[in-house]
């Protein structure tokens, strides 16, 4: 275990909202090691983003961290000084958001935003505008972009959405040497795109040796990409296992209501979906988050959250069908 | 099988927009039909001018060219004169919840509204409909005077299938129906639809890029590239024996779950390239350009949408025409 590069403990995360306290996060765990490709997959509004906002410390202003810690190499990052926290963003770990046309600026072209970036995370002196420049153009490369000198000179909105894409990617390698974080990088992309951008990001995140938490909806998407997967739901891990395991093995009530309903295509119609919805984060109570939905849900599952129970061979369940309550 | 009886069919269907760039193509030489109680669907990027095909038969703006048949009348005349009747007839439920609904009426006011441009409440009794409609879609009726955005996604969309069916439609225009769903919600979503065609006799016209969706949902599909339709064939035959190099090449970049949709995918026709816009369609076979399979004719000629296989259509040059030649 000495080899963790990233290591989330029992994270409580609260947004202080008009009509009181939403409860988001409720002690969530993770770990990710060196070179480890780490998956998190849940629907919306269960707290993946807010789990990777905190650990680049981009909370919205209304957030609390209402406990926990979140260690890096040995450091917590929730202590950490402004300044040895703009040294790890600058070099060491990067994000990769949903939506490329938001995480542009539309008012600047791509070579001021990218070069901006390079400045800082690749030199540590006064580089000349063509030292920063060449390696803008390397870095567009590498994300595979044709044309490398006349999308620097582009508006984002003069690019389409792969390639927007693709400028974000060669944005995050500039300072991301050891950890990557890519939030639902394919989502809001035709399918033969998100195919070529996940094929490339890990092209790129195997290249380079680099660790990846990769969010998203999407399972599949998820699938063929990471070696470990954390489900999430709304705001507690519920499971957490190798990826095959998980898959051929899905324990979570949660988990297995998930799989199922994802549409197939080999057919054999659409499964029922979850009844119920997500509960709200404004009245949550200590319980089981998802006894509500749950058709297996006890009387103490209403009362009681249960702890992730581990199983052996790198496979936890939050759910008291599987250890003592 | 399903009786042959068409509801809506399309002959010839084009729509350009004229934009100060040029003109736009969104919608070039598209023909097919929909049979009573079918759900037909339309499948393609982003671009490939599917949604268009939707909004031209809604009526939302008229065809360039082409002629739409429904129940055996051309409704393609006259789009913004269309008679009550008809309007009542064919309805359409839009991808996003959130902004199809008004957020300043209350559920009851977007229910009742439909009900009361058609008079359909005799009694006058609109708010006995207003709560039998809240019951067909599964909301418990207290939530009537509340607010779209008090609601999650799926309830939002239920309302909005809610009010398509409200005039007592035969023929539903599903646009991204759950594109922006979560799957839990999705699958209930869909089911509530299926159930629907059967109880109410609908015949749909199903647009989405989901493809593993569409497997489940559409009895045929047409897949459409550049405003023009690529392959059309029955739901197993299209995804079991693709032709088209594009059909091919989505369905290899679908993500799966399962082993057994791995290898239901065809031989990795690896993606490339991206869809131009339909400012500049690039001559001849408007996917020549991404196509792994490009030969020298591609450039210069049109393929045109032949019966290769009985009822499997392919516009590609890779398929001569072996049923057609007679």
């Amino acid at each position: 275990m000495a080899q963790q590069l990233l290591e989330v403990k029992d994270l409580y995360v609260n947004y202080r909202v008009y009509e009181g306290l939403l409860k988001v996060l409720s002690g969530v765990s993770l770990s990710v090691g060196m070179k480890e490709k780490v998956g998190i997959i849940g629907e919306s509004g269960c707290g993946k983003t807010t789990t990777m906002k905190a650990i680049m410390r981009i909370l919205a202003a209304n957030a609390i961290v209402a406990g926990g810690s979140i260690s890096y190499k040995g450091n917590d990052l929730l202590q950490l000084r402004m300044q040895e926290l703009t040294r790890l963003r600058r070099t060491n770990m990067s994000m990769i958001f949903q939506d490329p046309t938001a995480a542009l600026n539309p008012v600047f072209k791509v070579g001021e935003q990218l070069e901006d970036i390079v400045h800082y995370s690749e030199f540590t002196g006064n580089p000349t505008r063509r030292e920063v420049k060449t390696k803008a153009v390397e870095l567009l490369k590498n994300a595979a972009l044709p044309e490398p000198e006349r999308i620097l000179d582009s508006y984002p909105f003069q690019l389409s959405g792969g390639m927007r894409q693709r400028v974000c990617i060669a944005m995050s390698l500039a300072s991301a040497r050891e950890l990557l974080i890519a939030d639902e990088p394919g989502t809001s992309l035709d399918v033969t795109i998100e195919d070529q951008i996940m094929r490339l990001l890990k092209q790129i995140v195997e290249e380079r040796g680099l660790s990846v938490i990769l969010i998203s909806h999407s399972i599949g998407a998820v699938k063929g990409f990471v070696t470990k997967l954390y489900v999430m739901y709304a705001g507690t891990m519920v499971e957490e296992a190798p990826t095959e395991e998980l898959f051929s093995n899905p324990l979570h009530p949660y988990t297995q209501s998930l799989l199922m309903a994802v549409p197939k295509l080999t057919g054999g119609g659409v499964p029922e979906g979850i009844a119920g919805r997500i509960p709200s984060y404004l009245t949550i109570t200590s319980a089981c988050r998802y006894a509500s939905r749950c058709p297996f849900a006890k009387e103490h599952c209403n009362t009681n959250a249960p702890p992730a129970f581990d199983l052996g061979n790198g496979h936890k369940v939050a759910c008291f069908l599987y250890g003592a309550r | 099988m399903m009786s042959a009886e068409e509801i809506l069919t399309v002959k010839g269907l084009k729509k350009y927009f004229k934009t100060t760039r040029g003109v736009v193509k969104a919608v070039d030489d598209v023909s097919f039909s929909v049979m009573k109680n079918e759900t037909f669907g339309l499948v393609g990027e982003s671009g490939s001018g599917k949604s268009t095909v939707g909004h031209v038969i809604m009526g939302i703006y008229g065809p360039t060219a082409g002629t739409i048949t429904f129940m055996g009348k051309d409704i393609s005349k006259g789009v913004g004169r269309r008679p009550k009747d008809l309007k009542k007839q064919i309805q359409i439920v839009f991808q996003d919840p959130a902004s199809s609904l008004n957020p300043r009426r209350t559920i009851r006011q977007i229910l009742e509204l439909p009900l009361r441009v058609h008079h359909l409440a005799p009694d006058g009794d609109y708010d006995k409909r207003v709560l039998e409609m809240m019951d067909l879609i599964e909301l418990p009726r207290e939530f009537a005077e509340r607010y779209p955005g008090e609601q999650g996604g799926g309830e939002k969309q239920a309302v909005a299938i809610g009010r398509a069916l409200a005039t007592g439609p035969s023929f539903v225009v599903l646009d991204e129906p759950t594109s922006a769903l979560d799957v839990s919600i999705q699958a209930k979503i869909i089911n509530m639809l299926m159930r629907f065609q059967k109880e109410f006799d609908l015949s749909y016209l199903f647009i989405t890029h989901n493809l593993s969706l569409m497997r489940n949902v559409a009895q045929r599909v047409a897949i459409m590239y550049l405003g023009k339709i690529a392959e059309l064939a029955d739901t197993s035959e299209f995804f079991t024996n693709p032709l088209h190099p594009y059909t091919k090449m989505l369905l290899s970049a679908v993500p799966v779950i399962t082993p057994e949709e791995e290898a239901l995918k065809p031989e990795k026709v690896t993606s490339t390239g991206e869809i131009t816009g339909a400012l500049n369609v690039p001559p001849g076979c408007s996917f020549h350009p991404r196509c792994p399979f490009v030969m020298d004719m591609c450039s210069k000629m049109v393929p045109s949408l032949i019966e290769y296989k009985e009822s499997h259509y392919v516009a590609c040059h890779l398929y001569p025409s072996a049923l057609n030649a007679k």
